[in-house]
């Protein structure tokens, strides 16, 4: 994906904006943009949800199925997350094979739910080494504006929450679907991910993407219920001193304590 | 003024039938007018045409722009013009006939992301459009703020003989520098004229289509109605 190009007016004002404290669009420096999350907007899928996070919206599915274990990982069912920058989404987005960002994009979303280990992987084996039931997280930018890591993350958050599991039962080692009987997924945590960008000195939460076109470095940080630190991403050509680490990690788990009392809700 | 009959068309609208010329946005299957964009249609005595209410900007020679460098090659700056083309700003247009590539450096004069307001010399749908900044009020823009709108509501923002702009100028004091790609730069030296210029360009976007602007915007700006009085209501 190709980035905005933002021009130099606007930059020299948000960077102006910045000093006194306030940003282009109104927010305080560590105020997300406003979160609406509506699930099971997908009726074929075994979970989704749609998320708008400013005017960045994703729309997530979930599917599971029962799959070979990886090899090194036979007492662990499977969980893969993907993501997908839509034309429509940006005029720099174009069709084709992913992109560096997208790549990162669900690796990132990736990292979040498996390190906090949110779903209890080892309930969703059938046969250990052999048949596992799978969860794929499919996620797609429907439009950006900025944050598209947050918000990938929380619409697949959202979306395995409201998922249903169905039963599969093993017959001569191969599982069958038993039809009418399903569960709620395993869930033990909530994974909140928080995106920061620095312009200079500042810490800001939630970037847009005019904000994204002036930062000089960005750090996703993902927390779980607990306020524990499992999951981090620098990116951006520019770096962190450690007193902005430090900051940066105290606005995440102060912004993800926010965010995660929406996520309850949905439980 | 002519007997004008308007009425609002999506692409593939029968405008009119029989021996009508077609304009803007028409074109001519047999004896019908079809409409090839949405629109607001209008049937003159011989030509019938259709006011986009969207679209592009499509350039046209001696149209001022507001543009924005984003790229430079040696001979060249290259901008985003709020078109499907690239403009082109050849370096020599800026440092004079003895610009030498070896010697000056073009990123020292424009960088990315400067914005500029040219005008544009030359077009031909064959190639990029030309742009120049060699005129009085050209070149680089230094403050302001910059506000896109749609293209096709550029015209409604001028306004019959500028009425509209002079409204807005006069009530908040701002200078608007309006880019017939649709970019306008708002400067006032005094934020809150600023803010009401940009609510009232905005208010012009949004309401183009619809009559009495010119007394709506007075009224948002707190302008006596009927001050300034050559406007023409439509």
């Amino acid at each position: 994906m190709e980035s905005l190009i933002i021009d130099q007016l606007k930059r020299e004002r948000i960077i102006e904006l910045l000093k006194s404290g306030k940003r282009i669009d109104g927010r305080s420096l560590d105020e997300q943009r406003p979160l609406q999350i509506e699930t099971g907007v997908i009726p074929k899928a075994n979970g989704s949800a749609r998320i708008k996070l400013g005017n960045t919206e994703v729309i997530t599915g979930v599917k599971i199925q029962p799959d070979k274990p990886f090899p090194d990982l036979g007492d662990k069912g499977i969980l893969i997350c993907t993501a997908e920058i839509l034309p429509l989404a940006d005029p720099h987005v174009e069709p084709g094979p992913p992109t560096e960002d997208v790549i990162e994009l669900a690796r990132v979303v990736d990292r979040g739910i498996r390190e906090t280990e949110m779903i209890d992987l080892h309930q969703l084996v059938l046969i250990e080494d052999k048949s596992v039931i799978g969860i794929f997280i499919d996620s797609s930018v429907i439009d950006a504006d900025g944050n598209l890591f947050d918000a990938c993350s929380y619409a697949s958050v959202a979306a395995l929450l409201s998922c249903t599991v169905p039963k599969y039962e093993v017959k001569d080692d191969i599982p069958s679907l038993v039809e009418g009987v399903t569960s709620k997924p395993p869930v033990t945590t909530l994974p909140i991910s928080v995106t920061m960008a620095r312009i200079g000195d500042y810490i800001i939460v939630d970037p847009t993407s005019e904000e994204e076109a002036c930062m000089d470095a960005r750090m996703t940080i993902t927390t779980n219920s607990a306020g524990n630190i499992c999951a981090l991403q620098k990116g951006g050509s520019e770096g962190f001193t450690p007193e902005q680490l430090i900051q940066c990690s105290e606005i995440a788990l102060q912004v993800g304590t926010k965010i995660r009392k929406q996520f309850e809700q949905l439980k | 003024m002519m007997d004008v009959k308007r009425r609002y068309v999506i692409p593939g609208d029968i405008i009119a039938t029989g021996p009508i010329r077609p304009e803007q946005n028409v074109y001519q299957d047999g004896e019908k007018m079809i409409s090839t964009c949405v629109g607001i249609s209008e049937i003159f005595e011989n030509s019938v045409r259709v006011i986009p209410l969207t679209g592009a900007y499509m350039p046209k020679t001696n149209d001022l722009v507001i543009g924005k460098v984003v790229g430079t090659s040696p001979l060249s700056w290259e901008f985003d013009i709020n078109s499907c083309y690239i403009g082109f700003l050849p370096a020599q247009d800026v440092f004079g006939r003895d610009y030498s590539p070896t010697k000056d450096e073009l990123k020292q004069r424009l960088d990315i992301g400067d914005l500029v307001a040219a005008r544009v010399a030359n077009f031909d749908r064959s190639r990029d459009p030309l742009l120049t900044v060699q005129d009085r009020d050209l070149g680089k823009i230094d403050s302001g703020e910059l506000i896109e709108i749609s293209p096709s509501k550029v015209p409604r923002l001028i306004g019959k003989r500028g009425s509209m702009i002079q409204t807005i100028e006069m009530a908040t004091r701002a200078v608007i520098t309006i880019g017939q790609n649709g970019w306008i730069v708002v400067s006032c030296d005094d934020s809150e004229g600023l803010l009401k210029a940009v609510e009232a360009i905005k208010m012009v976007d949004a309401l183009a289509h619809t009559p009495n602007l010119t007394e709506r915007v007075k009224s948002m700006l707190g302008v006596p109605a009927g001050e300034n009085n050559d406007t023409i209501n439509d």
